[in-house]
């Protein structure tokens, strides 16, 4: 499904546990990168309105923390992610994971370790966000919290995402 | 892979309106005609069968006629490809990519405009 994954770049897809995002942003390369980069424009897009995103902390090198906090209909701010950059290669690479937290420490609730591509387009930039899932643990929990319960339940959760996206 | 995430951008589109989900939910009761469906709408029968055919077309519902009367059904195996876990984080990554393009965008028209 994405004709410019590189697997000698990255990790070889997994189609149960991965998914990838290719998008082409009709704005250059170092546009694209600042809306990532920049703690204030990179709250301004993470989470889904009305919700609302706080970078706690951004610190672009390997191993530098990666927190974010999350407030829904202005309650207090929650944690909502808390990992680490393993890669940075300004413009071009961002490789971001929640199983290890600031300073490789090893997390206590690993998910997700994801690949950020910026490269350039003829009509921009093409972002490619590659995400890899733990396991189907992460997805038992899900079904533990009532997921799959009925299809009003995933209707309406389904429903609240396309919601919060537009 | 292609045919899989356009048919859930469909369907995605398809729950984003408020008639269809209400559609869908009545529907997941169990089978019933258009016209029951629509009564509760205060809608003209063509509006309305619009969002039928809308159901219909992403494969949330399949549909058949039985004399003069359209009778619709839940196609169970479309919630199957939506229901499922990476779909959901599919859904979540699509929409955070959506509102990162949006951010861009209007970043980017702010600058070039004095």
């Amino acid at each position: 499904m994405n004709q410019s994954f590189n697997p000698t770049l990255d990790p070889t897809l997994d189609p149960t546990l991965d998914l990838v995002i290719t998008r082409v942003i009709k704005a250059p390369r170092t546009a694209v990168w600042r809306a990532w980069s920049d703690p204030s424009s990179f709250a301004q897009w993470w989470v889904p309105a009305p919700a609302q995103c706080q970078v706690v902390a951004m610190e672009l090198s390997p191993g530098g923390a990666f927190i974010t906090q999350i407030s829904e209909n202005g309650s207090a701010f929650m944690p909502h992610l808390n990992g680490c950059f393993l890669a940075v290669e300004a413009t071009e690479r961002l490789v971001f994971t929640t199983c290890l937290v600031n300073g490789w420490r090893p997390a206590a609730e690993p998910f997700i370790t994801a690949i950020i591509r910026f490269a350039d387009h003829p009509l921009g930039t093409e972002y490619v966000a590659h995400v890899m899932h733990k396991s189907n643990a992460d997805r038992n929990t899900h079904e533990e919290l009532g997921f799959y319960a009925g299809w009003g339940t995933v209707i309406e959760q389904l429903a609240n995402l396309v919601e919060q996206s537009a | 892979m292609d045919h899989y995430s356009d048919q859930l951008n469909q369907i995605f589109q398809a729950l984003a309106d408020p008639t269809r989900r209400a559609v869908l939910r009545e529907l997941g009761r169990g089978v019933a005609s258009v016209g029951e469906l629509a009564k509760p709408f205060d809608m003209a029968l063509p509006s309305f069968m619009k969002h039928i055919h809308c159901l219909e077309e992403c494969g949330l519902i399949r549909t058949h006629k039985a004399g003069r009367i359209r009778i619709c059904v839940i196609e169970e195996q479309s919630f199957v490809a939506v229901e499922s876990w990476l779909a959901t984080q599919r859904a979540r990554w699509e929409a955070r990519t959506d509102r990162l393009e949006q951010f861009v965008m209007t970043t980017e028209q702010q600058e070039t405009t004095p």
